[in-house]
């Protein structure tokens, strides 16, 4: 009796140490599936997260991007008169010339200079983007050499921290206040007066003009106004849109990278699956013969491998997002090379992906499982009840 | 002197806190050229002396000599080259490896020896010769008869000219021409090669075949007449 | 060696089985060796960086540029040898989407320092004479069916270089002897560019040959001394860090692919480890009868092992050759920023490399049961 006990003990442990393993793969891959699409999926949407659906930006026609584009001085009283410009109380539009400039700045991290985006901004433009949240200090003054920096770009870059002086574009500036965009690609660049920043710049003109509408349904109007007008030679697109292209580059890229090495890896954990099933059916021969004999169909014996082969993938599948899920809210940074500038972003899983990811396992469950169960529904049941 | 010695022998398992006793003070003595037969129920111990015969098992009290070498004393080590040496075991279910030939399966003993590979070929047609198979040395176990398999199984146990064989129920698996086959094999290996054979069964018609008779009961020898 | 036979007949026993090992670690290297390819496209530039060559850039941002007599200075700096400057580009060629680097070059200076740049004389002589000529790397030709006397007519990316389209004709196709030269770059004689600049006279960076690479810091900061506040202020930093600046811009590249090459590898430990297990357990009966005949513990556990190493090792080879194989810019083209990709002998190597090591840890637990067994509770087991 006991050593039967602990004959079946001892194969039972053997059995589970099978499965473990095989979860154990399909986890791996699982893991490394979530993760990759958890960097695009927070690139994503920090760069969405710029753009709000009530305002727009307004380019030089053809430029895809706020670097590559020029507004004249003149341009901006043109649309700050535009009736679908949203207004404060006491009747000043809300609309913000813009430039962009990237300076080399040493990470915190390695000591090695990357490029922080240095916006320099209407004095409005807080008004204008309102997830904008100063958490330490004050905003700049305008028509003084203070800057104001996103909080992600302080945990990033050395020496942006609160009371900091900075020197870039022949000056030096004090960091007068801290800020918070709801991880929006904003919190990774420094703000200051445009009208001090274009000449320490040495720019003559503007590169764009972000204005808040009265209300996301006149875009259509607003842009109309724009291209019709034969003065200006702009294109105002919804910022939402504008940011969302701007990701559009590196987010394929990655997903596309993630996608290719998950697909490779997948196929070498569904071959462990088909292992690990062709050895259960070999194991349960006996078995399988008997229900065979009592009546189950085929297809009911092929549902069974399917089936167990699947729930072991997606057990591996929940291990594997619970490995990828301690990266979420991580932060890290890449460059967005349609501003040349570093971006900080956190590894975004959301439910979808974790999702995604189980589907992905059942799937790779479903494939390794697939040829084992067709053997075993082919077992002659004669044969199958004669082995032992 | 006896070829092998056993002397005040025990053996007990330790199953779920409890001492199982399988063999308790069994003292034999196997004369060289002796054809010993082993016989009793299932669970009177004769398999269990058997592996300790073989160096496969310890016993728990007691010593084994065979020829000079007190076994109890080898190292685990020590025991398998010995084995290679001086035991030749044959199984009741043959136990070849099924993707090796029956000429590979008789070779494989032959690899923990330092013969050259032309040496190795001599003495496994000299075996297969002897239990007389030379023409089925391409086989694979799966293409082969039972008694052809033990027939195999025997060349394997005889190819490196082992002191002592050993055999657990070789004919327990088969029917009884291939077991008269068997039997009279390892009669012509006790008379022409002079070899020491222990055989266990609990078939008498094998154990009519042997020189004489031991049986064993509850791990004990009770006194037979001798056959 | 005589066991060999005997490790390769184990092997054959479940052929499907061992086939799926065999196939999972294939993926594996072919995956880890793309992996280290794709690493080591990226820190080609820094890795073949010269020790002798010295960058300077305005110390705000490389997207700032410095004043045509920096050069001058630069070169009267003591322990410089020869200075050229180069421009960004940044036009369209025909659709944002084929982006490409492209090169405003002082032509002589340029190609006079950077012997990586491989051209005939014949092309050589043909891009100095004209002054709208371009090379192109071949890698570039390939991609974009660029051949000699083709004309190439790129947008103006960056408005300080108008509005008009420029002109150029292909010259010559260069190969690179070597980073951090790509060959996926055009380079352009840059009076063309500058002549219908709106502000004229401009370097981006400037590239200086030193004569002693044991003083480059010395002489990058003698070179910032003299243009310290100054409008245009420098910063000068070796060849290297240049590069590595460009491969830091993609973040933590490194560690990104590291953790990927991990996963591959457990996830292949799994697979493998699991196989031999099976196997080991299948084989029961056949070891402790092998334990019979008198083979040591220590020889059961080297066949597993060697079964192992063995099945992973063949994976390791069909994986390597086959990322050699299709890894290489011809299959996968890449453009852009991610620089080209490709398989060489050392990632093979390391691959079939990480195989056996693959093999040996996978075969450890499995060839420790097998060497552990117990001969007797095995033989019970069918007995």
């Amino acid at each position: 009796m006991g050593l039967i006990a602990s004959y079946n003990l001892r194969s039972m442990v053997v059995r589970k140490w099978t499965a473990a393993m095989t979860a154990g793969g399909i986890a791996m891959v699982v893991a490394v599936f979530v993760m990759t699409l958890a960097i695009a999926q927070g690139f994503r949407s920090t760069l969405v997260a710029s753009g709000s659906p009530q305002n727009a930006i307004v380019l030089r026609k053809g430029a895809n991007a706020e670097s590559l584009s020029g507004v004249a001085r003149a341009d901006v009283p043109l649309i700050e008169s535009l009736p679908q410009v949203a207004r404060t109380a006491d009747g000043r539009p809300l609309a913000s010339p813009e430039l962009v400039v990237a300076i080399a700045l040493p990470r915190l991290t390695d000591n090695q200079p990357a490029n922080v985006q240095v916006r320099g901004v209407g004095s409005r433009a807080f008004e204008i983007r309102d997830t904008l949240k100063v958490v330490e200090g004050r905003r700049f003054t305008p028509g003084s050499r203070e800057i104001n920096v996103g909080r992600l770009a302080v945990n990033r870059f050395k020496g942006l921290t609160l009371g900091s002086d900075v020197k870039f574009g022949s000056t030096t500036w004090k960091v007068v206040g801290i800020f918070t965009a709801d991880d929006a690609s904003f919190e990774s660049e420094i703000w200051g007066d445009i009208d001090l920043m274009a000449p320490a710049f040495q720019r003559g003109g503007y590169q764009s003009i972000t204005v808040k509408l009265v209300d996301p349904t006149t875009f259509d109007s607003f842009k109309a106004a724009v291209e019709g007008d034969p003065r200006l030679y702009l294109q105002p697109q919804r910022e939402r849109d504008y940011y969302f292209a701007q990701s559009v580059a590196m987010t394929t890229l990655i997903r596309v990278f993630g996608s290719f090495v998950t697909l490779i890896l997948a196929i070498g954990a569904v071959f462990g699956a088909m292992n690990t099933m062709y050895a259960a059916v070999a194991y349960r021969t006996r078995e399988i013969g008997t229900l065979r004999a009592l009546g189950f169909s085929r297809s009911r014996i092929v549902t069974a491998f399917i089936a167990e082969s699947t729930m072991l993938a997606i057990a591996g599948g929940v291990i594997g997002c619970a490995l990828a899920l301690p990266v979420h809210g991580l932060s890290t940074g890449t460059t967005n090379f349609s501003s040349f500038s570093e971006v900080a972003f956190k590894f975004r899983i959301t439910p979808l992906l974790l999702v995604e990811g189980l589907a992905f396992a059942a799937l790779m469950g479903a494939a390794g499982g697939l040829l084992p169960a067709l053997r075993a529904a082919r077992i002659p049941v004669a044969r199958a009840l004669r082995e032992i | 002197m006896a070829l092998i010695e056993l002397r005040d022998v025990s053996k007990s398992y330790h199953r779920d806190a409890l001492d199982v006793p399988v063999l308790e003070s069994v003292s034999i003595a196997v004369p060289e050229g002796d054809f010993l037969g082993l016989m009793g129920p299932s669970g009177s111990g004769k398999s269990t002396l058997l592996n300790l015969l073989a160096g496969i098992d310890r016993p728990s009290r007691g010593s084994i000599r065979i020829g000079d070498t007190d076994i109890t004393r080898l190292s685990e080590r020590a025991l398998a080259t010995w084995r290679a040496r001086t035991i030749g075991f044959i199984f009741q279910f043959y136990n070849l490896i099924p993707v090796l030939t029956a000429f590979e399966n008789v070779e494989l003993p032959l690899l923990l020896t330092s013969l050259t590979k032309k040496q190795r070929r001599d003495h496994v047609v000299t075996a297969l010769n002897i239990v007389g198979l030379t023409d089925r040395g391409q086989h694979y176990p799966r293409q082969l008869s039972g008694g052809q398999e033990q027939r195999v199984a025997i060349a394997r146990a005889i190819v490196t000219d082992p002191t002592v064989l050993l055999a657990d129920e070789p004919t327990g698996d088969l029917d009884a021409k291939s077991a008269n086959e068997v039997l009279t094999l390892l009669q012509r290996l006790n008379q022409e090669f002079k070899k020491t054979i222990v055989l266990v069964t609990h078939d008498p018609h094998a154990a009519e075949r042997t020189r004489r008779v031991l049986h064993l009961e509850k791990g004990t020898l009770v006194e037979q007449a001798v056959s | 060696m005589k066991f060999l036979g005997l490790v390769l007949k184990s092997a054959r026993r479940s052929k499907r089985r061992t086939a799926l090992t065999v196939l999972s670690v294939a993926i594996a290297v072919f995956l880890f060796a793309s992996l280290r390819a794709v690493l080591d496209g990226f820190n080609a530039g820094v890795e073949g960086s010269s020790s002798t060559r010295i960058v300077t850039q305005r110390s705000t941002s490389l997207f700032f540029e410095m004043p045509i007599s920096h050069g001058e200075a630069i070169k009267s700096t003591a322990g410089v040898q020869d200075v050229t400057w180069a421009n960004w580009f940044g036009g369209v060629y025909k659709d944002p989407q084929n982006f490409f680097a492209q090169y405003a070059i002082e032509p002589e200076s340029y190609l006079r320092m950077y012997p990586e740049l491989l051209l005939s004389p014949d092309e050589k002589r043909a891009f100095l004479e004209d002054r709208t000529g371009c090379i192109v790397g071949d890698g570039l030709a390939r991609n974009y069916g660029f051949k000699i006397g083709d004309k190439i007519t790129l947008q103006v990316g960056i408005p300080n270089y108008g509005t008009r389209d420029f002109d150029f004709t292909v010259r010559g196709i260069y190969k690179s002897g070597g980073a951090p030269v790509d060959n996926q770059s055009m380079f352009f004689h840059w009076k063309y560019a500058d002549e219908r600049s709106t502000q004229k006279g401009l370097a981006g960076w400037y590239i200086a040959v030193i004569a002693n690479p044991d003083q480059a810091a010395q002489v990058a900061a003698a070179i910032d001394r003299k243009f310290a506040n100054s409008p245009f202020e420098t910063k000068t930093d070796t060849e290297r860090a240049f590069q590595s600046s460009f491969v830091g811009m993609f973040g933590n590249i490194n560690l990104l692919l590291g953790s990927i090459a991990l996963a591959v590898v457990i996830t292949t430990l799994f697979v493998a480890g699991n196989t031999m297990a099976m196997s080991v357990r299948e084989r029961t009966m056949e070891i402790a009868v092998m334990r019979t005949l008198g083979f040591q513990s220590a020889t059961i556990f080297l066949l597993i092992a060697g079964e192992g190493l063995l099945m992973a090792l063949g994976g390791g080879i069909v994986g390597a050759l086959l990322a050699w194989l299709l890894v290489n810019p011809r299959v996968f083209p890449t453009g852009g920023f991610i620089p080209e990709i490709s398989v060489n002998t050392t990632n093979v190597a390391i691959g079939i490399g990480l195989s056996a090591v693959i093999g040996i840890v996978a075969g450890l637990i499995p060839a420790t049961m097998a060497s552990r067994l117990k001969i007797v509770d095995a033989l019970r087991r069918v007995a």
